[in-house]
């Protein structure tokens, strides 16, 4: 200890002295390990804890006098002490769910929990590098949810961060293999295999571009099943040498269960090297019984047995990964495996068997997502080092810089402007000089706008520094602020893809899209959007809903809400009538964080407070009820796929069945009082929902055929009477993107694509010298249920005049005014989320 | 039904860019992200791109997208051929404007028809 502290201080002492460039930093926080590292635009080094080990496990251990310990010491109380001591509180993230300590008589949140690890891997940081990171990057898995994303963010900032960035988890590997590969070029496919959950990402490189081409995954498959297998086969083992019949499902059993889960995950891990291993079960409690003694040989080859068919489910899904984008498994150029059960020979085995490539060597499977999030960082200019600017030269120009802070390009561009520059001592001319003296770019001029762009050079693989100057004629230099900065030449990263469209739900039950599945993040977009009912002002019980909803789906109900915006009478200046303009703005940052505003201009009032959604509590008996639902459900659609011959449904049922009876097993034990198994399940039931709703799609196939059919009439012969001929040109080609997704039997996108084909026959139907004069007749004859009957009778009488006249622009604002004073359906409203807007 | 939706052909990302359709990835990158920077800045040079339907204005979101368009090789190359057709029939574009706006003549579509191997309905 004494002697590490020595080396620590020379570390740091080093460390201050070069600190000269930036430093990013990568966290990998993983529901079994957790791990840190810090990248320096050349080598991304792991960072070291007190033990000297790579890996903090993510255990938390409050004792009685309220003292935290985290990773390897509180973990060796995981099972001793379990009343003050947590783990795999990642997998509650965004739950409300607070987590006991008992002798401390305290409670807290899976995010403070998270906290304390992040806390303690910054200390490491601090130790070993001599600074404390102030922005990092974390990874999330590539399924977390909203609200999980932002309970991530939440910790981070009880951690004391500053700023962070969420990274997807397989983005995070392959990035860090991209960087250390020789030769990189072509398609890479990532294997992660953690302690509860499966990604597997598919990725291409060409000329220094990294782009994510799609993922995969299973959120419900990981080291912990193999474990839960051997538990099966141990109890087994159990029941036959002793005639003790253990359960998983009883709640007196749990502290047996527990023992026996830990000695079976031993057993695992110890049969990555060896042959073979002997478990020595002692004192296993037994309720009304003697503790039990027993010892277990368990080879390789019988692990291998248990745990085949959970190794060759992952191999499905990266099948099925490779077959979505068009690719045959002998395409593969690379596979990076990560995650600890990725260590196992038969994954290894299986792996090069099924995609027919070797595992990339030489990468750590434990520490390449957090080298990922380190690059990453870099790649978004999150410099980790404490702000400690020097003063500014007195009399010094400040400027904006804009540039890449990592760049495949060898010459990208600078961008500049100057910031409150006064005219008589602003610089003329701007040049940058490279830090090694060995290019500098010529002076270039300051336009009207104070504004400069300038090409640089880079040095390939590493940081490069420039130095900024200014001048106002040949001899008059200005001193500019900042000074220099920093470049690093690497790879670049395409924008992270959003995994699910997100929209607002409206009162008709439809969704307006907002940002479709893989549009790059960030994004930004404003629609406006109209009340559907009056908001007295003052109300407390009236609150008008704009529900937020992600999903693929036409129908809002369909979709899954994520939050929602709500304007409340109670904060409204003034009353709303119905038909009011609401401008609403969604906003998410790269790592899918979700922000969300409604402005109402009429009472030039802004409502930001988004109701955040916590992923749902599951209580043993909801889970129950699901099972028993998803089960019935899957039995009556496996009658009509049979009847109808849907045979690509029956194997989709096949694969829902088999989930459905590992299930049971988890549902099982959250009624015996894991928490941790219920939350799982409620997402196993989500995933499995979005299936069965697959299936249905696929069920309306021919009636979406037929749609398609009459759309496509319709649409041809509306736009070659009244189109343009660009509109003509996107007929053609929305025809066959459709004929397309018909051959794919894609119901997805043959839905996506049949909604743009309305609209843009509906675009052209607009040119028809009487498209108003029927819209204004069918709204007309509706304007008996109108909200504001005495407005929408003066409107009908409006519009007759407009016909007479034929004034065609007057009756278009006419008509536009009625449909707003239509009410939807009460049906649909309720469906659709309860939205106030459409 | 949604009205502000972006217009695939004005919106066609080589114009959001200002690039020929035969240019390099690397100039893809280099070019979007110094207009990106450029509209970070506000500069009144990035605000607005030319398309044969005239100019429009350019937003950070148009110019991520058309980057992301285009460093997929298979969309691209729909994009390259919409960027082709579109400066080619911007002058019939202009000619069918007029003929809209002098009703019973309609414009001629068989060339469009023909130019993507689809029979007039
Ligand atoms: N040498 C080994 N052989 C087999 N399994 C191992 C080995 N080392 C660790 N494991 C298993 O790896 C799992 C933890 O993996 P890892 O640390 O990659 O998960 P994590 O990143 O914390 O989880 P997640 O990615 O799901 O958040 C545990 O189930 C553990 O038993
Ligand atoms: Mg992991």
């Amino acid at each position: 200890m004494v002697r590490r502290h020595k080396r620590e201080n020379s570390d740091t002492l080093l460390t201050r002295m070069t600190l000269t460039t930036p430093r990013y930093v990568g966290i990998d926080l993983g529901t079994t390990n957790s791990a840190a590292a810090v990248f320096d635009g050349e080598q991304v080094t792991a960072v070291r804890n007190a033990q000297g080990a790579s890996l903090t496990p993510s255990v938390v251990r409050i004792d009685g006098r309220g003292n935290i310990t985290v990773g390897a010491r509180a973990r060796r109380y995981l099972e001793r002490d379990a009343k003050n001591t947590r783990g795999e509180f990642k997998r509650l993230m965004g739950t409300s769910q607070d987590l006991a300590f008992a002798s401390a008589d305290i409670t807290r949140k899976p995010e403070e929990l998270s906290a304390e690890v992040l806390k303690s891997l910054r200390k490491d940081i601090e130790d070993q590098f001599g600074f404390a990171p102030q922005r990092a990057v974390i990874s999330v898995p590539a399924l977390f949810e909203l609200p999980q994303n932002a309970a991530t963010s939440e910790a981070a900032r009880l951690a004391g961060f500053e700023q962070v960035e969420l990274l997807q988890e397989p983005i995070a590997s392959a990035l860090a293999a991209g960087w250390s590969a020789e030769e990189s070029a072509g398609s890479w496919l990532v294997y992660d295999l953690g302690g509860g959950t499966f990604d597997a990402s598919l990725l291409e490189t060409r000329d220094g571009l990294l782009r994510v081409i799609g993922h995969d995954g299973d959120n419900f498959l990981g080291g912990r099943d193999f474990d839960w297998a051997i538990v099966d086969w141990l109890l087994a083992q159990i029941k036959q040498q002793t005639e003790v019949e253990l359960s998983r499902s009883k709640p007196e059993h749990t502290a047996a269960i527990t023992r026996l889960k830990q000695l079976a995950e031993e057993a695992k891990i110890e049969l990555s090297r060896n042959e073979s291993t002997e478990i020595a079960i002692i004192e296993l409690p037994v309720p009304g019984g003697d503790p039990l003694d027993l010892e277990v040989s368990l080879d390789r080859e019988m692990l291998e047995t248990l745990c085949l068919a959970l190794v060759d489910r992952t191999l499905d899904v990266c099948t099925r990964l490779c077959k979505t984008h068009g690719l045959d498994p002998g395409g593969l150029h690379h596979v990076v495996l990560v995650g600890g059960p990725s260590v196992m020979p038969i994954v290894r085995r299986r792996v090069q068997q099924v995609l027919q490539v070797a595992p990339t060597e030489g990468l750590d499977p434990m520490t390449l997502v957090a080298r990922g999030a380190a690059i990453y960082a870099a790649t978004a200019g999150l410099d980790a080092r404490p702000e400690s600017r020097p003063e500014p030269v007195p009399e010094s120009q400040r400027v904006w810089l804009q540039h890449p802070a990592m760049s495949s390009d060898l010459t990208p561009h600078v961008v500049g402007k100057l910031v409150d520059s006064e005219p008589d001592k602003a610089p003329g001319e701007i040049r940058v000089l490279r830090s090694d003296g060995l290019w500098e770019s010529p002076w270039t001029e300051v336009d009207e706008e104070g504004a400069f762009v300038l090409s640089v050079t880079l040095i390939p693989r590493r940081p490069n520094i420039f130095r900024i100057e200014g001048r106002r004629g040949p001899e008059q230099k200005v001193a500019i602020e900042p000074p220099t900065f920093t470049i690093v030449q690497g790879l670049t990263i395409s924008d992270p893809p959003l995994s699910r469209t997100v929209g607002v739900a409206l009162a008709n039950n439809r969704v307006r899209v907002y940002f479709e599945r893989g549009a790059p993040l960030p994004v930004r977009r404003t629609f406006n959007l109209r009340t559907v009912e009056t908001v007295p002002a003052g109300s407390e019980e009236c609150i008008l809903k704009i529900p937020i909803v992600q999903g693929e789906f036409d129908d809002a109900h369909l979709c899954r809400l994520v939050g929602s915006l709500e304007l409340r009478g109670e904060k409204l200046k003034q009353h709303l009538p119905a038909g009011a303009e609401v401008e609403v703005t969604i906003e998410l940052d790269r790592g899918g964080r979700m922000s969300a505003r409604a402005l109402v201009p009429s009472l030039d009032q802004v409502f930001e407070q988004v109701a955040h959604l916590l992923v749902p509590e599951a209580t043993p008996e909801v889970l129950a009820a699901n099972l028993e639902a998803t089960q019935q459900r899957v039995i009556e659609l496996r009658a009509e796929a049979f009847q109808a011959k849907i045979i690509s449904a029956i194997g989709r049922l096949n694969s829902i069945e088999s989930r459905l009876a590992s299930l049971e097993t988890d549902v099982a034990a959250a009624a015996g009082g894991d928490t941790d198994a219920a939350q799982k399940a409620r997402r196993a039931f989500l995933e499995l929902d979005a299936e069965i709703e697959q299936i249905e799609l696929d069920k309306r196939w021919p009636e979406l055929e037929e749609e398609a059919r009459e759309t496509v009439i319709w649409a041809s012969a509306t736009i070659a009477d009244f189109g343009l001929p660009h509109e003509a040109k996107l007929l053609t080609d929305t025809a066959k993107a459709i004929e397309q997704a018909k051959n794919n039997r894609d119901a997805l996108e043959l839905q996506r694509q049949l909604r743009l084909l309305a609209r843009l026959g509906s675009t052209a139907s607009l040119r028809h010298p009487h498209a108003w004069h029927h819209r204004f007749e069918r709204a007309a004859s509706k304007a008996d249920q109108a909200t504001d009957l005495v407005a929408a009778q003066a409107l009908v009488k409006e519009g007759k005049v407009a016909i007479n006249k034929d004034d065609v622009p007057a009756l278009r604002r006419i008509t536009q005014k009625l449909w707003q004073l239509l009410p939807d359906d009460p049906e649909d409203r309720k469906l659709g989320h309860n939205s106030g807007v459409r | 039904m949604q009205q502000q939706q972006t217009d695939p052909l004005a919106d066609n990302p080589f114009f959001v860019l200002g690039l020929a359709p035969d240019c390099s990835r690397q100039e893809i990158e280099r070019e979007g992200q110094k207009l990106l920077g450029l509209l970070e800045l506000g500069l009144s040079r990035a605000a607005t791109y030319q398309t044969p339907l005239g100019p429009r204005e350019r937003t950070p979101e148009l110019v991520r997208g058309a980057m992301a368009e285009l460093r997929d090789p298979k969309r691209r190359v729909v994009h390259e051929l919409w960027a082709d057709v579109a400066q080619a029939t911007s002058v019939a574009h202009e000619r069918a404007e007029q003929a809209q706006a002098s009703p019973g003549e309609a414009p001629a579509w068989t060339d469009v028809w023909q130019l993507f191997d689809w029979r007039a309905p």
